[in-house]
């Protein structure tokens, strides 16, 4: 039997947190977002982080399936990546005239995603996807905006919905809401709202929330590209969770379709801020049009990181690695959770995976099984896609196997 | 905010409050003692509920074909209007048992008001601290089922709420849930055997502090001071929809 984790210093730090920060940890690196059940289960800060390993203040040490909920595509304090950065950092990084690694990174860009012939940088997902939408907006004229249901496109106002605090009715007023995979309602929707609607947004494929992710369906991206087509609509894919995850060239072009504007983030640089909207000839002068910058938009050292990642990832082969590595994974859980009698579902991309034990829908159960499995040093989460990341070993695969097994028993146990 | 939403809130969530008075306050008990009388309200374009004080106990039904004195209102906003207490109400039925309405009734409603807005040092007394607490955590729970099924924004929320129930409850206190059917929200106040998501509190003082709006939700669950668990999503837009009860109450 494994040590059980607990965490005295994550506590004493969060009680610290909570007087300065509101709410101690905001937003899904916190344990309300970040569905923390129970909250003794999981540790709340880290203290340093290396490859697939993440360590708490306690010294407690996890293999880390959340990668910093996706930049972490490489492994933690990659060393190309961090060198590429040191090596920039000792020349320039935040100035006022942008340093040329800049266009590096978007001739890399253009060179390597399929649907790019211009890349626009920023920090966040959220400035990217905004970004796409203006873009969308200032080509068409246009103001409504297609979502799939259960959707994550950031945090801005048009990004959340009506009840969202904050969020003004005003703010989503223009907002249209589909279901996935729906292809007959998305073409009533166009129907109903002829000549007014400026873009679709979707991810590559369905990866909401406390639900199975759901790939697209057969020759649904096929009907949904020429539909944008016809009608003179912008198709943006929001590639800041699945990019370079599953292609390297885009998640439409593993899905083989193309897009009007992609968005990256998360594993574009291995950890170091930056994201970049990438799109076709056609819309770079309305991309050029918008009044649409940032402080920190056009520091150096996170170009040189992500020219480094992504010179990495191709090397690697990393999207086929990360699904290799995926596979390995799921199979075995799966398997391990047959071994108790548990029906444990993987959903979406093997390098995005999503585990539900079905046999419980209130997810109680599935909750029970991640906490052991977090008390005993494998770091999963019970609401949200996972992410591999490509310093993962077989090694790291088996041992994660053997926490499961003991959480499993565990779980099994208690409810016998 | 909207008038009818509020109308459906000042029915069924405070009046209907009177219930768990009868219940939890001696004085309150006594005073129903062997009567047999019905208080219909009807609001025009909004709810229609009669409270009824019967075998030493208060009920709040749906309707008003059966009651003994009928107070109508013709709009939302008047109705609203009696509880702020700017309106006078005329009843068009029952004037023989006016008394009742005018003595014991607004008797009990000033209690339940003591209890809801306590004046300053109130709560200090532990008999009364629980006593509020237990009937604004009702109060609050029948908010949330109108809120959710009458407010534009608070529909929205319900819209994202699957099937299920969502267990509601103060550790060592009162306990019920929310019964999710189709978007549609019932507040139940009972104890629910096979919850599908649950939000409990640790303490009636946490409880009654995040009621109070001195702590946050979110902080709450960090500290531990509120357990969620479950289907998430459930919890999450009952949240936001306990967001707009403080504003509705307020």
């Amino acid at each position: 039997m494994r040590k059980v984790y607990e965490y005295p210093r994550s506590r004493a730090a969060f009680e610290r947190a909570c007087k300065v920060i509101p709410s101690g940890i905001y937003g899904h690196q916190g344990p309300a977002e970040g569905c923390y059940v129970p909250i003794e289960a999981f540790p709340l800060y880290s203290s340093k982080a290396q490859g697939s390993y993440l360590w708490d203040l306690d010294g407690n040490r996890f293999i880390d399936y959340m990668a910093a909920y996706g930049p972490n595509v490489l492994g933690y304090n990659d060393p190309d990546v961090d060198e590429a950065a040191a090596r920039q950092r000792a020349i320039s990084d935040c100035t006022t005239l942008p340093n040329p690694v800049m266009i590096d990174f978007a001739d890399l860009l253009v060179e390597t995603v399929n649907c790019a012939d211009w890349a626009f940088f920023a920090k966040n997902g959220n400035d990217v996807t905004t970004g796409a939408v203006m873009t969308a907006r200032a080509y068409t004229h246009r103001k409504k905006i297609v979502f799939f249901k259960g959707y994550y496109h950031g945090v801005s106002p048009w990004t959340q919905k009506i009840d969202y605090a904050g969020v003004l009715e005003e703010d989503v007023q223009n907002n249209l809401y589909v279901t996935w995979n729906d292809f007959d309602e998305l073409s009533e929707v166009f129907e109903q709202n002829k000549g007014e609607i400026a873009a679709v947004i979707a991810q590559p494929y369905m990866h909401g929330n406390f639900a199975d992710n759901e790939l697209p369906a057969k020759g649904f991206w096929k009907k949904v590209r020429k539909l944008c087509d016809d009608t003179g609509t912008v198709l943006i894919i929001d590639d800041v969770r699945a990019g370079f995850r599953l292609d390297i060239a885009g998640s439409d072009h593993y899905f083989g379709f193309k897009a009007d504007l992609i968005c990256f983030c998360k594993a574009l640089a291995n950890g170091y801020n930056v994201s970049a909207l990438c799109g076709r000839e056609f819309l770079k002068i309305a991309v050029s049009s918008l009044s649409f910058t940032g402080s920190y938009w056009m520091s150096a050292v996170p170009f040189a990181a992500g020219i480094a990642c992504i010179q990495k990832m191709k090397r690697l082969n990393c999207p086929q690695l990360l699904i290799d590595q995926g596979t390995k994974l799921k199979n075995g859980l799966v398997t391990t959770a047959l071994k108790y009698g548990y029906d444990l579902h993987v959903s979406g991309v093997p390098s995005l995976f999503y585990l539900r034990i079905a046999d419980d829908p209130t997810l109680m159960l599935h909750q029970e099984w991640i906490a052991e499995c977090v008390k005993r040093g494998v770091f999963f989460t019970n609401h949200h896609n996972h992410f591999i990341n490509a310093s993962l070993t077989d090694a790291d695969i088996q041992e994660t196997l053997e926490i499961a097994d003991e959480a499993f028993a565990v779980v099994k146990d208690r409810h016998s | 905010m909207d008038e009818k939403t509020l109308a459906y809130i000042n029915l069924f969530a405070v009046l209907g409050s009177l219930t768990r008075l009868c219940e939890l306050d001696g004085d309150c008990k006594k005073m129903i003692e062997g009567k047999n009388i019905s208080i219909g309200i009807a609001v025009k374009d909004g709810p229609e509920g009669t409270i009824w004080f019967h075998d030493d106990r208060c009920d709040l039904i749906p309707g008003v074909g059966k009651c003994d004195i009928k107070l109508p209102f013709g709009s939302c906003k008047k109705f609203n209007g009696l509880i702020d207490g700017t309106v006078t109400p005329i009843p068009s039925k029952g004037f023989t048992k006016i008394g009742f309405l005018l003595n014991q009734f607004t008797k009990l409603t000033d209690k339940l008001t003591a209890y809801l807005r306590p004046a300053e040092g109130a709560l200090d007394d532990p008999e009364f601290f629980t006593i509020s607490t237990t009937i604004m955590f009702h109060l609050i729970l029948d908010a949330v089922a109108q809120i959710g099924n009458v407010d534009k924004v608070g529909k929205a929320s319900a819209s994202y709420i699957v099937d299920g129930d969502v267990r509601l409850a103060i550790d060592g206190g009162p306990e019920g849930h929310l019964h999710a059917h189709g978007h549609a929200l019932t507040a139940v106040h009972t104890p629910c055997e096979h919850p599908t998501s649950y939000m409990v509190f640790s303490t009636m003082k946490d409880a009654r502090d995040l009621f109070d709006g001195k702590i946050n939700g979110v902080a709450a669950v960090g500290t531990g001071q509120v357990r969620v668990g479950g289907m998430i999503s459930m919890v999450d837009n009952v949240n936001r929809i306990l967001d707009r009860v403080s504003m509705y109450l307020a």
